[in-house]
């Protein structure tokens, strides 16, 4: 059983290792989620732009809307993984990172912005492909204000594990 | 005395809740709380540059940002005298006509239509009505599409400027747009036959007034210089303060807006109701097949306007892509004063969002913004209470009665972070 829960400081490799026990076969897309404007809110969307950068065709954020990054992936065949990556209050210290698995994601809608990730996740899997959350625990989530120290660590931690999984797996 | 709550009222966006307070069978009150924290965005952008303003402002809100944009846009160049070229202007619309069709179409089709068809979510629609749900999310991403080739991004694009646009959409991006929306027009029809179809529960329904722009040259739009009110009156936009008559309530972070003391209300029922009568093409059909007298009484056939200005949006769009296609890029228009007052009135998907500058020597000395769920707050909660009242009377369940509420206040699609953006702080 791999540990889902990483707390600052933990080894990069666990990170790693955890992430891929829930991936299952195929290439793995990052999809970043979060408001940029609102300090550590903004951490799933700076993990995906900076993927983007090596990974353009498998790395979406916010910013590219989501609903219709779903829609194309679920309309490629084969296997993968989407892996949702956005702040999360998981009860934690800040930076706190925490791999959610598709069965635990909660089918609640708060808010209209965006379709809500139950509903794109359950558009994913029927398509074939697994589906996951990376959590971060935010510190800050004041408008304007600057990422915290703890969550740009844990940010900086999920860009490496992501990275080295997709250039093993995505070509 | 009992309490019965909806905390937190879901598929809405920000945070938000209802409470009823019942005496036996007689409701003491209604009330939409709003608990989303204050943003103070209009102190915030006092001192800045116009153009500066314009890079904040539209942060108030992802999903209407392009409203945002336009709305503070038409607001500082009536304030610095700027008069924008033509071809801007035709921009302007198809940016909106994008924005309209990513809005109306995830509320429509994901955030109202379960509740209708009894179901606790649209996750929970996908066995049965799985081609709907894709319906919205392929109609979402156009409308974000369209907004990508026209502002730059999108969310919060930079393309649309004071006096122009910073660049203008290739011939084969403005194809690419008429192609699509007339591929996807299937897509509108399918909304509108549904909301068409449905049983419209008559508990809510009570006489209110309708607010909406008044469209240039007698068209259907969502933008203008004046608003015209279902009583008939039509008054300048900027005479907006006496149109919204704001104030603060114990129980909400947001503002809330009475015309003449009386609830009003404002979107996309409130546009049909006022310039429906103008609409063309399929759409046009479908207003005259569908609209009746109790499109005046109940706020929930909001949901079937959607859909019918959907279809309008995706029928203007090749015709304005052509309009686009046509023009040469002008350059931006400048401003011919660095000191004066300006309101800039647009129809965000939810209804008339206002925007009001005062500049001096170049400078924003006083902003306020007004947004379509803070005016419509206030007939939320008259048409809530009406509706618990009327239930209970006919022995309702509690559950019932509560599920009726929630209809009504996502009826409205109201967008609660925007709405608390300007609550002002007094401390004493």
């Amino acid at each position: 059983m791999h540990k889902l829960r990483h707390t600052p400081g933990d080894p990069e490799e666990a990170l790693t290792e955890s992430i891929e026990a829930v991936s299952g076969p195929g290439p793995v897309y990052v999809l970043g989620l979060g408001y940029v404007d609102k300090a550590d809110d903004g951490a799933g969307v700076l993990v995906a732009n900076t993927l983007k950068k090596t990974f353009p065709d498998h790395s979406f954020s916010e910013h590219d809307g989501v609903e219709g990054v779903v829609m194309d992936i679920s309309g490629r065949s084969g296997p993968g993984v989407v892996l949702f990556v956005d702040a999360g209050d998981l009860k934690a210290s800040p930076g706190t990172i925490e791999i959610v698995a598709r069965d635990q994601i909660k089918d609640t809608e708060i808010s209209t912005h965006r379709v809500p990730v139950a509903l794109m996740a359950a558009i994913l899997e029927r398509s074939g492909k697994r589906v996951a959350i990376v959590a971060i625990q935010p510190k800050c989530l004041e408008f304007r204000a600057d990422m915290s120290e703890e969550v740009g660590r844990a940010v900086a931690a999920v860009e490496a594990a992501l990275s080295r999984l997709m250039r093993e797996r995505n070509g | 005395m009992k309490t019965l709550e909806v905390v937190p009222l879901t598929r809405v966006e920000g945070d938000g809740g209802i409470k009823v307070t019942l005496d036996g069978k007689k409701v003491r009150s209604v009330t939409l709380d709003v608990h989303e924290g204050p943003r103070l965005i209009e102190q915030l952008v006092v001192g800045m540059t116009p153009e500066d303003d314009l890079n904040v402002v539209p942060r108030i809100c992802a999903i209407c940002t392009l409203s945002h944009k336009y709305a503070a846009i038409r607001g500082l160049e009536n304030a610095l005298g700027i008069d924008p070229p033509e071809k801007a202007q035709v921009m302007r619309d198809l940016m909106m006509l994008g924005e309209n069709v990513e809005s109306n179409s995830l509320h429509t089709f994901l955030l109202a239509l379960p509740d209708f068809l009894g179901y606790p979510s649209a996750i929970a629609m996908l066995d049965d009505y799985g081609d709907d749900v894709k319906r919205a999310l392929r109609l979402k991403k156009f409308g974000n599409r369209v907004m990508q080739i026209t502002s730059g991004r999108i969310v919060h694009g930079e393309n649309p400027g004071l006096g122009g646009f910073g660049k203008y959409p290739t011939k084969n991006q403005l194809t690419e747009i008429a192609l699509k929306s007339k591929e996807l027009i299937p897509d509108a029809v399918r909304a509108v036959e549904l909301f068409g179809s449905l049983e419209y529960p008559e508990y809510p329904e009570a006489e209110t007034t309708f607010m909406s722009v008044n469209a240039p040259a007698k068209k259907f739009g969502l933008a203008g210089d004046s608003i015209l009110i279902s009583n008939g009156k039509e008054t300048d936009a900027d005479d907006y303060k006496k149109l919204t008559s704001e104030r603060v309530v114990p129980h909400s972070f947001a503002k809330r807006s009475l015309y003449e003391d009386k609830t009003f209300a404002v979107g996309a029922n409130a546009r049909m109701i006022n310039m429906g009568k103008r609409v063309g093409g399929r759409a046009g059909d479908f207003f005259k097949e569908h609209y009746s007298e109790r499109w005046l009484r109940n706020p929930l056939l909001n949901n079937l306007a959607q859909a019918i200005e959907m279809l309008w949006a995706l029928e203007q769009m090749p015709e304005t892509t052509e309009l686009v296609a046509s023009m040469d890029d002008p350059k931006r228009a400048e401003p011919t004063r660095l000191t004066g007052s300006g309101t800039g009135a647009v129809e965000a998907p939810r209804g008339i969002l206002y925007h009001h500058y005062d500049i001096k020597d170049g400078l924003v000395e006083t902003a306020d913004i007004i947004t379509p769920t803070a005016q419509n707050l206030d007939d939320i909660e008259m048409h809530m209470k009406l509706c618990a009242e009327r239930m209970l009377a006919d022995d309702k369940k509690d559950a019932e009665v509560l599920l009726a509420l929630e209809m009504i206040a996502r009826a409205y699609d109201p967008c609660i972070s925007c709405a608390t953006h300007l609550v002002t702080l007094k401390r004493l």
